[in-house]
């Protein structure tokens, strides 16, 4: 079953026309791959899902129920979490409180030591329950994209949208967080639908790619097809 | 009587676009808003007053000096106070309404309450169209407000300064990227920006005398004409400087004078709320 | 933490009494100080927790003033109902400013209660056949006979409930939801915060809490000038709100206090006053825009980091690669 679903997807941004006719599927359990050359429209796509602002046309459904033009905080309600491309951590709240804000919106009127005990668990999935009381703003950017993470989880998800968590990482921190991502879907039962420049994690981790480019969908497929196809390698790489 | 409210309007209509650029020029280049840009303003006319009265310069001289000292003093500003801000819109508005309220109380312990008026550049009045008399200051006021604005707009097409501030305005990355020192356009467009206040400040000073608060209503004026018009939209200061000096007259004539000012904030709030990209703007995604 | 409650059990208790051995015009500057206390703390509630720069505050003070003078004055109605209805009214406009303001972020949103400030004043000043414009309206006291200690009473228990409301709106989950906003409204939404509700309770609370101040204020002075509702008292609880520290708790508090008490001793050099105010607190806001508190707590934890062993931060591998632009 299709978790998440857009049809016809379009956004137009004044003379621009970031996306057109855009239709795919992620379904329930499965880590999905969005790929494609800069400019291509991934995050616009997130945007639109996540509900930052609606599409021109088309239509999204989560769980067979249409979220088109729902706002952002109704999408996470629904069950969508988000990262950004740009971590946006809250600067001066400290690591606990920004993932305390997730718990406590998602349990609404939870006493003190119930959401800090569930932030702290959050933190320590991730590797930051050291630094859960520094502020934010204090981190470097690994560990501003695992906040994001916690952050994330801490919304308790049945999608998550990654947008490129591996920038900047180091070989062995992208084996780990591949390892990780894995295992929220494995254990978790999440469903994973990443945006990734890093196309090593995508091949190994993904069982589905989509593939942008210019506004509109190039491909989709198995990783191993994807990356072979012609038409997608002289997106990446042009004339 | 309607075409004198309508002259009325179109003179102070171009003297708030004058003032209206200014802002949009900053706000443009350093998304910073200078709620202390009627002071500015003011200063020009108390410099004027000071150069032309008490020093006795000929009071175009006044008027050219007191711009290029506004435009310092602008510049100093800048440099020790804004400069901190940037990123920070809360933080530059915080900072700028403090200067100005600081502005005006040391202008009330300088000059007094009392407003001072430079002196006139032409004096007498013409009959316009055989339908009035009208002062001539007023009609030179309006064609010096119109020379600097048409001064300002070829130098923004024409000038490599003005090159850059249009690039700069466009998208600050990459007019980084392409080698702009922003650090110096800031300061520069920020002294800019002041020195048109003074400018609309030593025009209109001999028609409206100034007095320590009289900037706040110019500030406010400037503001709305900027959101009106459009924020970035250079074009649409000059429009919504004349719309808006066309409705406070026409409304201060036919409906009412004590709230002649409300009009101004009332079309602030609907524009706002139905277009906020106003008439020329771009609309932010 | 157990001292902590007890020196404020004490020092609050000390407070209460500090009126009995003081002069009159010593009394009317502690209830002047707690006046601006509520205004302060309000405002820091929108401006410094929510980051809604509104430069509407004292309209809001104003229209509980105006509203409770008017009724007390013209209508007859007991003050004290007054006051709740000045306090009602002005939570209602503050709700409708604050949904108008929900679409404009930073620059428009301060520019918008701007607006809403000055046509108040206007309106003010027209409609002198109600509300006497600049001449003033005299309105009855809160009490039959005038006392400043009653009247002391009174402010320190409605400054102990703003002080309350605020404190449990900052503290409460609320408190994460309005931070969180604060900081990043979009990474909030993203994370549930109905952003939405988040400042347009800050308005209301915030509004209603500077209608009681100003209403108590009015029928303390017995007389509703356009001053309450203006640019220039806006400026006092701004800067008092930012010298003391802008989005703490206490900062407020400490920065009505001193100023106001720092503001009386001016007074003597006449005009010079609101000037030194000004540049004081230009100085402090380019300079140390967390305030006082800042500046204690930056002296404070210095303290604590020297005395600690270093924390080690999680290694992020070879020196990390560059992000690239995407």
């Amino acid at each position: 079953m299709a978790l998440l679903e857009g049809r016809g997807v379009s956004k137009r941004f004044g003379g621009v026309q970031a996306l057109e006719d855009v239709n795919f599927e992620v379904e329930a359990g499965s880590i999905v791959g969005l790929i494609g050359p800069n400019g291509a429209g991934k995050t616009t796509l997130f945007n639109i899902v996540a509900g930052a602002f609606p599409p021109s046309a088309g239509s999204v459904h989560f769980e067979n129920t249409p979220i088109t033009g729902m706002s952002a905080f109704r999408i996470c309600r629904q069950g969508i979490a988000r990262t950004f491309q740009v971590t946006r951590p809250f600067g001066e709240m400290t690591c606990l409180e920004n993932v305390a804000v997730a718990v406590v919106n998602r349990n609404q009127g939870c006493p003190r030591h119930k959401w800090e005990n569930l932030a702290r668990e959050y933190l320590d999935a991730v590797g930051l329950a050291m630094l859960a009381d520094t502020a934010a703003k204090h981190l470097n950017v690994v560990q501003k994209k695992r906040l994001e993470i916690a952050r994330s989880l801490a919304t308790e998800p049945k999608l998550l949208m990654l947008d490129e968590v591996l920038g900047g990482l180091n070989t062995q921190e992208i084996q780990e967080a591949i390892g990780f991502i894995r295992q929220l879907r494995d254990d978790r039962g999440l469903t994973v639908f990443w945006i990734e420049h890093v196309m090593g994690a995508i091949m190994q981790a993904t069982e589905k790619v989509i593939v942008l480019d210019q506004g509109r969908i190039l491909k989709e497929g198995a990783p191993a097809d994807v990356v072979a196809d012609a038409r997608v390698i002289h997106a990446y790489l042009g004339d | 009587m309607l075409a004198l409210s309508i002259t009325n309007g179109l003179v102070i209509g171009i003297i708030y676009a004058l003032t209206a650029l200014g802002v949009s020029l900053v706000v443009g280049i350093m998304n910073v808003i200078n709620f202390a840009h009627g002071e500015f303003y003011i200063l020009a006319g108390y410099f004027s007053f000071l150069f032309a009265h008490t020093l006795g310069l000929d009071p175009m001289v006044a008027m050219v000096l007191s711009v290029g000292a506004v435009f310092v003093f602008g510049v100093v500003v800048e440099y020790t106070l804004i400069r901190p801000t940037y990123g920070d819109e809360l933080y530059s508005l915080i900072l700028t309404f403090i200067l100005s309220i600081v502005l005006q109380s040391a202008y009330l312990l300088i000059f007094g309450p009392y407003p001072n008026k430079p002196p006139n550049w032409v004096k007498g009045a013409t009959d316009l169209f055989g339908l009035f008399m009208y002062g001539n200051q007023r009609l030179a006021a309006l064609f010096a407000g119109i020379a600097v604005i048409a001064l300002f707009f070829a130098m923004l097409k024409l000038t490599w300064f003005g090159r850059m501030i249009r690039a700069a305005s466009q998208d600050r990355e990459m007019a980084e990227l392409n080698g702009i020192n922003t650090r110096r356009l800031n300061m520069l467009s920020f002294g800019l920006g002041c020195a048109l206040a003074a400018a609309a400040g030593v025009i209109l000073s001999p028609v409206f005398p100034v007095t320590p608060t009289a900037g706040v209503p110019v500030a406010l004026t400037a503001f709305v004409c900027v959101v009106l018009g459009g924020m970035g939209s250079m074009w649409g200061c000059v429009v919504g400087g004349l719309i808006l000096g066309l409705v406070e007259n026409l409304g201060a004539a036919y409906v009412s004078t004590g709230y002649k000012h409300v009009f101004m904030f009332v079309i602030l709030i609907l524009v706002l709320l139905v277009r906020p990209s106003g008439l020329f703007g771009r609309s932010e995604t | 933490m157990k001292t902590k409650w007890l020196l404020l059990f004490v020092g609050l208790a000390g407070f209460a009494v500090l009126p009995w051995g003081l002069g009159v015009y010593h009394q009317h500057i502690l209830i002047v100080s707690l006046f601006y206390v509520m205004m302060a703390a309000s405002w820091n509630l929108l401006a410094g927790y929510t980051g809604q720069v509104s430069f509407g505050h004292a309209a809001f003070a104003g229209i509980g003033a105006y509203a409770s003078g008017i009724l007390a004055a013209k209508a007859g109605i007991n003050p004290w109902l007054g006051v709740a209805a000045g306090t009602l009214l002005a939570a209602i406009f503050g709700f409708l400013v604050g949904v108008l303001c929900l679409k404009l972020g930073g620059i428009y949103l301060s520019l918008t209660t701007l607006a809403f400030s000055e046509i108040l004043h206007i309106v003010i000043n027209n409609e002198y056949e109600i509300t006497r414009g600049t001449m003033g309206l005299q309105v009855p006291g809160l009490l039959s006979e005038y006392s400043k200690l009653g009247y002391f009473y009174i402010f320190l228990c409605a400054a102990l409930l703003t002080l309350l409301v605020v404190h449990r709106l900052i503290h409460a989950n609320m408190g994460l939801n309005f931070r969180a906003v604060q900081n990043d409204e979009r990474a909030a939404a993203s994370l549930g915060v109905d952003v939405v509700r988040v400042r347009v309770l800050a308005f209301t609370v915030s509004s209603a809490l500077a209608g009681m101040a100003g209403a108590l204020y009015g029928h303390y002075l017995l007389l509703i000038t356009p001053h309450i509702p203006s640019l220039d008292q806006q400026f006092l609880v701004l800067s008092m709100t930012v010298i003391g520290g802008l989005g703490s708790f206490v900062g407020p508090i400490i920065g009505a206090f001193c100023l106001e008490i720092l503001s009386e001793y001016i007074r003597v050099y006449g005009e010079y006053h609101v000037l030194a105010f000004g540049v004081v607190a230009l100085i402090v806001a380019r300079f140390a825009p967390k305030g006082l508190v800042g500046i204690s707590k930056s002296v404070w934890e210095r303290r604590r980091q020297a005395a600690l062993p270093a924390v080690p931060v999680t290694d992020n591998g070879k020196g990390g690669a560059r992000r690239g632009v995407t």
